[in-house]
């Protein structure tokens, strides 16, 4: 694997039941860029982003073909145990879901749960909201309830959340389609900022956001991966026609 | 190219206008370039002063479609052959109201000839005001239909253009060395040639915005022809 390549797709076919969701996707992310993955609905981009941290294990009846390479390991091999995988790659959903526990505890609860001792927790904690820009919001409030957060609060602790099990990659799923403008101009910056020491792969459905923040996009149109360039090239000289008339909405 | 429409019929429409407000500045811009001329070989100065006063229609027309770009840049957030596509559109009205500005001057000069008893016939003149006024056809006609080879033959002819301007020049040259009583004409008329000569240039820029509308590749500053 080339060393700017953090995962590696090789002829990945996916399967709900019977039908094919995504065909013969092979494809690299690049360490410490920011992807984006683009298309319209149903054209399997969510599916691809839970492929990547085996989510979709959870499904039934669901089956992957090929290889996904992280670490030079297919992350689909029988020894390989999916909850480290999920540690190591971590996701952001569409809507915030804090726990119904108080701000430091959802941040300290994953890592407790893997061991990391009691005395080295509030340092971690501090880390990994000042990492996500919320520290100086949430400092003095540490024990009141994350629920009390406004919604770009609480999808900046799932962030911090994220960010406390020491990931390499995050993955986000839409995570600014339930946010107010500001809120999401900060998710933004925090992405920009996230990226010098995380790969970031996002899914979203606004196209400006997909400009904006990722260093490359990928557009994935009825399972397929149409094109896949620099974010620059995409949004400005698609080579394909049906990615250009997709992100000028021709598309349908 | 044949472009699918948007799915906003709204946004499609505003693209049109833009398209359609360029054809007809384009058209004013020929027109008065060629009146101006006009005006020279015919020695009426009534139509100088047309063009002159007609040129304030083009600069409206030039701030209206600008205005437009940059509220669709605003408010529609154009992409890929949108996005160059406005940029374009702001680049030739530009172009175009220069060739406007560039018509006006050449019809000073007229005003100032027309008072004075004529150098010399008129003939190299008319034909650069045929070329450059085929150079703005041809130049717009690429952008309208994506016409990379049209727009390709516009940036070769400003060389043409070109050698007619300095060809002009020095017969001029030897007018004034002649007769020092002729200086003063000589260098209108070589300030109408290099107005069209100007006017050539913007035609080209104009031609080479359409080569980045349709490949995104940027030739302003390359020399012609294209390397295939």
């Amino acid at each position: 694997m080339e060393t700017n390549t953090i995962i590696k797709l090789k002829d990945v076919n996916f399967y709900y039941g019977q039908s094919r969701a995504l065909t013969d996707i092979s494809m690299t992310f690049g360490k410490n860029k920011v992807t984006a993955l683009i298309g319209p609905s149903g054209c399997g981009k969510s599916t691809l982003l839970r492929l990547l941290n085996r989510m979709n294990d959870l499904i039934d009846g669901t089956r992957v073909e090929g290889e996904i390479l992280f670490e030079d390991k297919n992350i689909y091999a029988p020894d390989i145990d999916p909850v480290e995988i999920r540690r190591k790659i971590g996701m952001v959903f569409q809507k915030p879901n804090p726990f119904p526990k108080t701000i430091y505890n959802n941040i300290a609860y994953g890592p407790k749960l893997t061991g990391v001792k009691a005395g080295d927790l509030d340092a971690l904690v501090e880390q990994s909201l000042k990492q996500s820009v919320l520290w100086d919001e949430v400092k003095d409030i540490l024990n009141k309830s994350a629920m009390n957060l406004s919604g770009g609060q609480q999808q900046r602790l799932c962030i911090a959340r994220a960010l406390a099990m020491k990931p390499d990659i995050l993955l986000m799923d839409e995570p600014t389609s339930a946010l107010d403008p500001i809120s999401t101009a900060k998710i933004e910056e925090l992405i920009e900022e996230l990226k010098k020491h995380y790969t970031i792969i996002i899914v979203t459905h606004n196209m400006q956001q997909a400009a904006r923040i990722s260093d490359e996009t990928a557009f994935f149109y009825i399972g397929n991966l149409v094109e896949y360039n620099k974010t620059e090239k995409i949004f400005t000289k698609p080579d394909v026609k049906q990615t250009e008339d997709y992100i000028t909405g021709r598309f349908g | 190219m044949e472009e699918k429409r948007h799915t906003s019929s709204h946004y499609e429409k505003e693209l049109q206008e833009i398209k359609n407000g360029l054809i007809y500045l384009g058209v004013l811009t020929e027109k008065a370039i060629q009146q101006a001329m006009k005006s020279l070989s015919e020695r009426n100065s009534d139509i100088a002063r047309k063009v002159i006063k007609d040129d304030n229609e083009i600069d409206k027309l030039d701030t209206n479609l600008e205005e437009r770009c940059i509220k669709i840049l605003a408010l529609r957030q154009p992409t890929a052959i949108d996005l160059r596509f406005i940029t374009t559109a702001i680049k030739i009205t530009g172009h175009l109201e220069r060739i406007g500005d560039m018509a006006v001057n050449i019809a000073e000069k007229a005003l100032q000839l027309n008072e004075e008893p004529q150098l010399k016939p008129y003939i190299d003149l008319p034909r650069m005001t045929d070329l450059v006024g085929s150079m703005i056809k041809d130049s717009l006609d690429s952008f309208i239909r994506n016409d990379l080879g049209m727009a390709d033959k516009v940036r070769q002819t400003e060389q043409v253009v070109d050698d007619l301007n300095e060809q002009i020049f020095r017969e001029l040259l030897t007018f004034m060395m002649e007769d020092s009583k002729s200086i003063h004409r000589a260098l209108l008329i070589m300030q109408v040639s290099k107005n069209q000569e100007r006017i050539a240039d913007h035609a080209k820029g104009i031609a080479d915005m359409v080569m980045y509308m349709v490949t995104g590749e940027c030739v302003r500053h390359q020399t012609c022809p294209l390397k295939e």
